[in-house]
């Protein structure tokens, strides 16, 4: 186990030194984000608690999925994926590695645009601890969704075009712009298979004050953690052992 | 010798078509054992599937004592892998990506600082140790991608195609290299389209062609193995009419024919060629002025059991290059 952390760790600290200032970091995981809220946002009076939870939970969508997407793809493309295959670590190990860069650069930007947007709108989070462990748990989900859609695809577009096309229907059955019962049933059915949805919820209920539910999305989010983990890792040897 | 690979029956299949088709052979501890063939023989899907990087279809390939497939992790341990891209990080340094590949195989920062900083220095890159790989030429990558595969002292370090692509100088350099590992005791495995880069490294040559290992042997053996292929070179002092003709007389000749003021003959036995020829020497009041021995050389043994000479092969690899962009062999 001893083993199997410290290796990750290393393909960790190696992909954020590369990765985190690639320029389609910048376009994928910032500016998209930034536009999409904005557009969404300017010229409607959103009140805090639902102005915070959601773009701080899309933001961790964008960040930590874009940043393993385009680690995974450029390294398939430049074949240092290979470099990796030849090393004694697992592909487990390789996907859990990279799944902590992807959440880390998650979580920093997503902590970033909690305290600015909580000081522009002059709002409060009852919970800094539990809305931090939201925010750790939401990346981890999304970083291996990213290494997920960039493992099944064959290239860098497709894999951006894919993940874009996965955010922005979760964006808008999340409850980043309109809560969840709010909704038509059908649709508030749905939001609920996608991790953005208990994310919000989870960040809503810190800065509310947190009840049983919170857990609930808690529970939830490391459940898809482990899925998405799991699933990338099979994903990625079948696709890399040829 | 001790056994450092032993491959069994090891086969890929993808659909119907088999890229190996059940290979078997062994490589000794401290040997240099090359695997030689055209373009799209089996060559890289062999070494992927010794080195973990493709699971065989059948058949099991045991590498420094572990089975590749269920003990993959323990033989990535204890082999390098250079493959024939350049496959470590361009935003890096030379002295960041070695400090990567140490840590990801558990060496620890002393060891892998000393170990760095003296395969930089024996490589000819400590001075550049800092600067981005992205501005290295083909050459000092490929030096750096052998330096990354041996921060942990492998057991055996496999090679794809290690020259392929590079100017001169970086191909020598590259081979005493691969030299120096072997005389150290590392067994080094590599695959080879240059026949001549084969002759000259290889303790032992396995030839493939269509997934199938159609010889396997030392190259001198190999060279030995092909029958009435040895020549025998012969100047005299002064022109020597009828001399082609006695010696077509002989039953170990097979042919001879003149170029220059040399004889050149076919023979399957060259100790009663020159017996003979020099009592003809002596008959006719002859001089011989010189006399050489010539043995088939690798490539006649290339072109006997694949029918593809070196230009031909080097052409193949061209196009393939060309085609791939990348170099990637087969």
């Amino acid at each position: 186990m001893r083993d199997f952390i410290t290796k990750a760790l290393c393909i960790a600290k190696k992909d954020a030194s590369i990765y985190y200032f690639k320029p389609q970091i910048f376009g994928f995981g910032i500016l998209i984000p930034a536009f999409v809220y904005l557009s969404f946002s300017l010229g409607r009076e959103i009140p805090p608690e639902l102005l915070v939870p959601g773009l701080v939970g899309m933001v961790s969508l964008f960040g930590a999925s874009s940043v393993e997407a385009i680690s995974i793809a450029m390294e398939r493309q430049t074949e240092t994926y290979e470099l990796l295959q030849t090393a004694p670590v697992s592909t487990a190990g390789i996907v859990f590695g990279k799944s902590l860069a992807g959440s880390a650069f998650g979580i920093a930007l997503s902590l970033i645009t909690a305290l600015g947007s909580a000081l522009l709108s002059q709002s409060q989070i009852t919970s800094p601890l539990l809305f931090v462990t939201g925010v750790v748990f939401g990346s981890f989900a999304f970083s291996a969704l990213g290494i997920l859609v960039a493992a099944a695809t064959r290239d860098m577009p497709t894999a951006n075009i894919s993940l874009t096309a996965l955010r922005l229907p979760m964006i808008f059955i999340g409850g980043v712009f309109v809560p969840i019962h709010a909704l038509p049933p059908w649709l508030s059915l749905i939001s609920y298979l996608t991790p953005l949805t208990y994310l919000v919820d989870a960040l809503r209920e810190a800065m509310v004050g947190p009840t049983v539910s919170l857990v609930i999305d808690l529970i939830a989010l490391a459940t898809w953690f482990a899925i998405l983990q799991a699933l990338a890792a099979i994903v990625l040897k079948r696709r890399t052992e040829l | 010798m001790e056994t450092v690979i032993q491959v069994s029956s090891l086969r890929k299949q993808y659909g119907d078509v088999i890229a190996v088709h059940d290979v078997s052979f062994e490589v000794g501890r401290g040997e240099i054992f090359g695997l030689l063939g055209p373009n799209g023989a089996g060559k890289t899907t062999t070494i992927r599937m010794l080195t973990g990087l493709t699971k065989p279809t059948s058949g099991t390939a045991i590498v420094a004592g572990r089975d590749c497939v269920r003990e993959s992790l323990a033989v990535k341990q204890r082999i390098g892998v250079v493959s024939e891209v350049n496959n470590l990080y361009n935003e890096m340094s030379a002295w960041d990506n070695l400090m990567f590949i140490g840590e990801l195989y558990g060496v620890d920062k002393s060891t892998r600082t000393a170990r760095a900083k003296e395969l930089l220095e024996a490589f000819q890159l400590f001075e550049r140790r800092q600067d981005r790989l992205g501005t290295y030429s083909k050459g000092m990558k490929r030096r750096v991608r052998i330096a990354a595969a041996l921060v942990h002292n492998p057991e055996v370090l496999f090679l794809d195609e290690p020259t392929s692509g590079l100017d001169v100088q970086s191909s020598r350099l590259i081979r005493s290299i691969a030299r120096e590992l072997n005389k150290k005791g590392t067994t080094v495995f590599l695959t080879t389209h240059y026949i001549e880069e084969a002759d000259q490294l290889c303790k032992k040559v396995a030839i493939i062609r269509e997934g199938r290992i159609v010889a396997e042997d030392s190259p001198e053996k190999l060279k030995a193995s092909l029958p009435g292929e040895r020549i025998l070179e012969v100047a005299f002092s002064k022109d020597a009419p009828g001399i082609e003709a006695l010696l077509q007389a002989n039953g170990s000749v097979v042919d001879v024919s003149r170029e220059g003021n040399k004889y050149r003959i076919g023979t399957t036995n060259t100790s009663i060629v020159v017996m003979e020829l020099v009592q003809l020497a002596s008959l006719n009041d002859l001089e011989i002025v010189s006399i050489n021995t010539k043995q088939p050389s690798l490539e006649d043994v290339f072109v006997k059991y694949t029918g593809l000479d070196a230009v031909q092969l080097e052409r193949m690899e061209l196009l393939r290059a060309a085609k791939a962009g990348t170099g990637r062999g087969g």
